[in-house]
């Protein structure tokens, strides 16, 4: 049994609360770029430094929490939803549909979803937040609904689904009201945990440029200022958004893992 | 012997199907693109192009018929090695990633092999240290290094030895003029150093947990009784049975290691196929991009198949339970 990671979860709070307060913390406006204090260094006046473009540090990274944050949390609930769908469907249906079914997803699961991420950010054009958290979520379902299926799997035949569907009961309600509550415990570590992965995907994908842009400030979007940070040496730059960065997806795994161990079900994926 | 034709036959026609498969999905998705098919042909001279000339193309190209036609029309094409014309570098796709799909496989296959070692070794190190302070120092650092996203590892990498130590190149498969392969491995220590790191805890952890199952079963207590060292019953019999999972979890892991491998490749400039990838995205050259999907997909297929029939050698026994991972 593992302990309740006190630590992580005391840390993600403070982030949570920190960009949700954000511009109030700080005091200044993170959008704000000030072209006489370009590339400054930790120091008076800005706690953090500046970036590239004269922003101050401090606020841009509670800021861009933000962003980052809605982006993990909208995608994961998109990506959750067609798991719990496509997985109770693959699971209470036939064996044959089911094998199909699970052979889909396996293929799909054969591409990296960066890939695919990639794919499809340049056929949707110009990243919105709204739209970087689509793709992510519609490439990011594949193990959930694996695991959503072999629960299902192990649940159509107890008694009180058996019943249900033999008294007419219509697939959502079942979904809803018998299978819904009984496998979401085993999926909630996968659930938190892949909110760090499509947080860490935003930043790579907006690290890489195919994300959003420097006007949307997120963690990501703050480190595609790094490669031009690097040349003048400015290591703030690089170093303080991407400790943020990974300390959040720490305590996130941190959770997940703590979540994981209660409902104690070992699986590979 | 029929019964081992049939395996690999059935195997072989798994890879085919699922191959195909990918073809239809990553075929539809690119024609999901918005605007006109044409402008991935012609570029920005479709400006300067009059309706008849559009129409004319148009037919040329088959882009006026049914999906499904053009489809199999593709697939044809395809099947003969010829997978369209690249937007971006006006050459065949195929020639282009002919030229560089080796640099992934090395990098990809060196960072593996690395993982693979390394994975066993840490796995090996924490188990006999299992619940002691050694084991949960490395359980921490191994969650901390498999957090950090590969970009940020290689920038840090970078930062360190490029731009404070400069004793690493930065970028790039290999300095321009000089083709030796030490100049090519010293080119190649920074983007594997930064893939083994964000990603040896993936395959170290669950080695991990499966070799402290493992270590706790009658048959290590026999050896002990009889006098073996821990080192031998770990190395000599745990690690033997063990194998397929092994196996297995490398398996599942490779599309994670090419999608970290692709993003150290851009980070790096490293000339393959994630850098490839990118530059199609940003130009919008889809029949590049479906074809690096088509081909990734089908290694880590390939992959997977490979795994399951050398675990069905190793160990014929469990044939159940080895069908349902990849």
């Amino acid at each position: 049994m593992k302990k309740v990671p006190v630590t992580s979860i005391v840390l993600l709070t403070f982030i949570i609360v920190g960009c949700l307060l954000g511009d109030l913390l700080s005091g200044t406006d993170p959008y704000y770029m000030d072209f006489s204090e370009i590339s400054r260094a930790p120091g008076e006046g800005h706690l953090f430094g500046t970036d590239t473009l004269g922003r101050d540090l401090f606020s841009v990274i509670w800021c861009g929490g933000r962003i980052s944050l809605i982006v993990g949390i909208l995608s994961t609930i998109l990506s959750t939803a067609i798991a719990i769908v496509y997985g109770a469907a693959a699971g209470l249906a036939s064996s044959k549909i089911d094998d199909v079914m699970m052979r889909f997803t396996e293929i799909l699961m054969s591409v990296p979803q960066i890939l695919f991420v990639m794919f499809l950010q340049a056929i949707a054009g110009d990243a919105t937040v709204i739209s970087i958290s689509l793709i992510i979520g519609v490439t990011g379902w594949m193990a959930v609904a694996k695991m959503v299926r072999s629960e299902v799997r192990d649940l159509r035949n107890t008694g009180f689904v058996m019943a249900a569907r033999t008294m007419g009961g219509g697939f959502f309600y079942i979904l809803r009201r018998h299978l819904l509550p009984n496998f979401m415990p085993t999926i909630m570590y996968m659930i938190v945990t892949n909110i760090g992965s499509a947080i860490a995907m935003e930043a790579t994908l907006s690290f890489l440029g195919l994300g959003l842009p420097m006007e949307i400030i997120s963690w990501g979007s703050l480190m595609s200022l790094s490669q031009r940070a690097m040349l003048t040496g400015a290591w703030w730059i690089i170093l303080i958004p991407g400790i943020f960065l990974v300390v959040t997806l720490i305590c996130i795994t941190e959770t997940g893992e703590y979540l994981r161990t209660r409902n104690k079900k070992d699986r590979l994926i | 012997m029929k019964n081992k034709v049939t395996f690999i036959a059935g195997k072989i026609g798994q890879l085919i199907l699922s191959v195909f498969i990918m073809s239809l999905i990553v075929f539809f998705v690119s024609r999901l693109a918005p605007g006109n098919p044409l402008r991935a042909y012609y570029g920005e001279a479709i400006e300067r192009m009059s309706p008849e000339q559009l129409q004319n193309a148009e037919q040329r190209l088959g882009l006026d018929d049914s999906l499904f036609t053009q489809y199999f029309r593709w697939l044809g094409n395809a099947l003969h090695g010829d997978f369209g014309i690249s937007y971006q570098y006006k050459q065949p796709v195929a020639d282009v990633i002919g030229q560089v799909w080796s640099n992934t496989a090395w990098l990809t296959g060196i960072s593996m092999v690395l993982i693979f070692v390394i994975g066993i070794l840490t796995a090996v190190f924490c188990v006999r240290r299992e619940g002691k302070l050694a084991d949960r120092v490395m359980c921490r650092i191994g969650v901390a290094t498999g957090n950090v996203p590969e970009f940020f590892v290689a920038l840090i990498l970078i930062l360190i030895f490029s731009v404070t130590l400069s004793c690493l190149p930065q970028s790039g498969a290999g300095t321009i003029g000089e083709t030796g392969p030490v100049d090519r491995l010293v080119h190649l220590i920074l983007p594997v150093a930064s893939i083994v790191i964000s990603h040896f805890w993936y395959c170290g952890y669950l080695i991990r947990n499966r070799l402290s199952e493992e270590i706790s079963k009658e048959y290590v207590l026999m050896c002990k009784v009889k006098g073996l060292s821990e080192t031998a019953i770990i190395y000599k019999h745990c690690l033997r049975n063990i194998m397929p999972s092994i196996i297995s979890i490398m398996a599942i892991f490779l599309p994670h290691l090419l999608g970290g491998a692709y993003v150290v490749e851009i980070v790096f400039s490293y000339p393959g196929l994630g850098k490839l990838g990118l530059e199609s995205a940003k130009y919008h050259d889809y029949n590049m991009l479906m074809l690096i999907c088509l081909i990734t997909g089908a290694a880590v297929i390939t992959a997977n198949i490979l795994a399951q029939t050398v675990n069905q050698c190793l160990s014929p026994e469990r044939e159940e339970e080895r069908g349902q991972m990849l």
